[in-house]
């Protein structure tokens, strides 16, 4: 057994989508870390963007990418916002929205991880039914399987 | 580019396959397919070099229901060579599909299979085909026909019972099935999906005995696992060839009611809660391995396949039993 001391930094990477249980995990970590020091708050929103075979033109693509980051923003500054509200400085807080063409949304959420050295993850789960799961996956269980040399919390 | 082709020619081209009151008759002929309603019986599409006599619209039936005319899908005579082609014009359609509870965005993408027919040009266990540009810019995909039943239709006409089924005839279609689960695990390795996995999308080639995967225009909004949606469609299509069809819960109530008692919920299939995936419980020579993979496709499944080598690699092990 070693005893070598394992380091944890303080930067905290929360994945958030469109859906309530992003909002959920922010709203989690605000309440539980606001207005302690030492903390910063990445929140990173991931954009799925489609397969080229949905778009007949490429135009649409463009519209449908722009539609999507603005609301992204929107969301991402709303987020920032609660934060704020729970006592975090606003220096401490980061938002990212990144469009990636992706197999697995949760496969580029841990490469961002990694990228941006985070000791802990915060994902909200959306609570899909099994059959759900089954049919497409899920983004947080597979964040829980696959993620190493990081925490994970997972907001209910 | 597109041939242009007069009267005269398309009627001495033609001449083999109508009868002879239709030889002087004018041929209406297409080089722009956009409008698909108005690409009738008789007519004459002609696609770069070739040329192709179109003889009806396709129709698609689905299990039970009566069949639906597709009229984006055209059977049609190659003029050049007299082989028969489905040619696959451009629909676009995008809908939402439900699976029970659950909603998902799906569409046709000619993009997609266009880009799966050059992948699979070689594979023994995919439709072949090719596409090319009508004069607007329509990609549209020429076919080879493949004469042959359905997987469907096949175990569907079977007239023998269940247990000399699974010893005399299984094995080799559970071979045959495995070649189906390779070559859709080539498609991942491809980064593509299949996106329509169903028994009646494979067909028997009575020419090379090969099962052949067909339509891979259909797509959807992918969520975690892009792959998964396609080993569901493998799962069910394995249920329904082990059970011999699919067991289904009413049936059950009025031939063999002491099974059904036996079961329980998570004996059902995770997602048609109808039909039994626990198939020993109704067949109890069934190996214990063969089972084991069944129940990963029900309702209490503790684990799902994530891709093909895992779902191939069990069935390897019932295989060499």
């Amino acid at each position: 057994m070693t005893n070598e001391r394992l380091l944890f930094n303080k930067n905290i990477l929360v994945a958030v989508d469109e859906s309530e249980s992003g909002r959920r995990a922010v709203s989690y970590v605000g309440q539980i870390l606001g207005g302690m020091t030492g903390f910063k708050i990445i929140i990173l929103n991931v954009i799925h963007e489609p397969d080229e075979d949905y778009f007949q033109e490429s135009l649409e693509k463009e519209a449908w990418l722009a539609q999507h980051k603005l609301k992204a923003d929107a969301m991402l500054n709303d987020h920032r916002q609660l934060l704020i509200k729970e006592g975090f400085e606003p220096n401490n807080i980061v938002v990212r929205s990144i469009i990636l063409d992706c197999p697995s949304i949760a496969d580029c959420i841990l490469t961002e991880l990694e990228k941006m050295g985070c000791s802990t993850i915060v994902v909200g789960r959306k609570g899909v039914s099994r059959k759900e799961e089954f049919l497409f996956g899920s983004v947080s269980n597979k964040i829980i399987h696959h993620a190493h040399d990081c925490t994970v919390w997972v907001v209910e | 580019m597109t041939a242009l082709l007069s009267q005269k020619d398309i009627r001495q081209m033609t001449s083999r396959w109508l009868p002879a009151s239709q030889h002087n008759r004018h041929f209406r002929i297409h080089s722009d397919t956009t409008d698909f309603f108005r690409i009738d019986y008789g007519d004459v599409v002609t696609l770069g070099e070739n040329s192709y006599l179109i003889r009806h619209n396709a129709k698609e039936g689905r299990f039970g229901l009566d069949d639906e005319i597709k009229f984006w899908v055209k059977r049609a005579i190659d003029l050049q060579t007299g082989n028969l082609k489905i040619i696959k014009l451009v629909f676009h359609e995008k809908f939402t599909s439900h699976i029970g509870n659950i909603e998902f965005q799906c569409f046709r993408s000619p993009k997609k299979e266009a880009r799966i027919l050059d992948l699979v040009a070689d594979h023994d266990n995919f439709m072949h085909g090719y596409s090319i540009e009508d004069e607007s810019g329509n990609i549209v995909r020429v076919i080879d026909f493949i004469y042959g039943k359905s997987l469907h239709a096949y175990i569907g006409n079977l007239q023998i019972d269940h247990q000399t089924y699974f010893y005399d005839l299984f094995p080799e279609i559970l071979e045959n099935f495995m070649e189906c689960v390779e070559a859709v695990g080539f498609l991942h390795a491809h980064g593509e999906k299949h996106g329509d996995i169903r028994r009646d999308h494979i067909y028997l080639d009575r020419d090379n005995q090969k099962y052949r995967w067909i339509d891979f225009d259909f797509n959807y909004w992918q969520k975690e696992n892009i792959y998964s949606y396609d080993l569901f469609g493998l799962g069910n299509i394995l249920i329904f060839l082990v059970g011999m069809g699919d067991v289904l819960i009413q049936n059950l109530k009025k031939k063999n009611p002491h099974a059904l008692n036996a079961l329980s919920e998570e004996d059902l299939n995770i997602v048609f809660n109808n039909r039994v995936a626990n198939l020993k419980k109704i067949y109890p020579y069934l190996p214990e391995s063969l089972n084991r993979i069944l129940m990963h496709f029900s309702k209490g499944a503790k684990w799902y396949y994530e891709n093909t080598i895992q779902l191939l690699n069990d069935l390897g092990e019932v295989k060499n039993m």
